[in-house]
């Protein structure tokens, strides 16, 4: 399950807008165990941020 | 939404080939860009980034190129059409980054000598572009016999390719407001 704890942007210290989600495959392969198991790949997160516009993809920390 | 924040929208050039017509139309995109109140945008040649090409994806990000895609809004790509594909540099380039691209705007100017404007081109790069995680408009610039648009000083020789770009370049603009709103605000669930 994907985390739905809010970002804090390391840049401006805003809170950040979690917006998409990407299945890494490549990454699974390298950590097969890390995967989510209904996709087969490591799912990750884009978070925004509406202060200074950056973007971080993070691993959920919970699958 | 901080509205203060200019839309920044860098335009791509996606040949490093000698003698590239397309550096003159880049540089035309930029013009237009620059004429309009609220944007800033600069030109990313790829062939004056450096690349490794030992290996490929993030892991030879180019920190100047990164940081130009993380603070866009939205980009142009402006590509010739090689074998009726896009160069494979340009490729290589965009490949280095992913979280930069997702969820902004990116619309095409194909170039080409013959008359298809390098629709092929355009083709073959949208499902490489929606990989990415970009979002594309559905105006494309097609500069057919690009050597008749531009003199050998780069000077656009028709005005109508004004027209033509404006009505691209508005639509690239709406999808870069909407999704920086978008992404800085509307939650995924």
């Amino acid at each position: 399950m994907a985390t739905r704890k809010k970002m804090i942007c390391h840049s401006c210290g805003q809170e950040m807008n979690f917006h998409a989600e990407k299945l890494d495959y490549v990454a699974a392969l390298l950590n097969p165990e890390a995967a989510d198991p209904d996709s087969g790949a490591i799912l990750e997160e884009a978070h925004s941020c509406p202060g200074c516009g950056l973007t971080e993809l993070i691993r959920p920390e919970s699958k | 939404m901080d509205t203060n924040r200019k839309l920044f929208i860098p335009v791509i050039l996606g040949t490093p080939r000698q003698g590239r017509i397309s550096e003159n139309v880049a540089k035309f995109v930029i013009g237009q860009l620059q004429s309009r109140e609220g944007i800033e945008t600069e030109l990313i040649d790829i062939r004056e980034i450096p690349l490794s090409h030992s290996d490929a994806g993030e892991s030879i990000k180019h920190a100047g190129f990164s940081s130009a895609a993380m603070r866009a809004d939205a980009f142009v790509i402006v590509t010739p059409e090689y074998n009726h594909g896009y160069p494979g540099l340009l490729k290589h380039a965009l490949d280095t980054n992913l979280k930069e691209y997702i969820h902004k705007a990116v619309g095409i100017c194909g170039v080409s000598a013959g008359p298809f404007g390098g629709t092929r081109v355009i083709e073959n790069l949208l499902p490489v572009l929606r990989e990415l995680g970009l979002v594309t408009i559905f105006w494309d610039g097609n500069f057919s016999r690009v050597q008749n648009i531009f003199d050998a000083s780069g000077k656009l020789l028709d005005q109508a390719w004004v027209k033509r770009l404006d009505k691209f370049l508005k639509e690239l603009i709406w999808m870069a407001k909407v999704l920086r709103h978008g992404r800085e605000n509307v939650p995924l669930e």
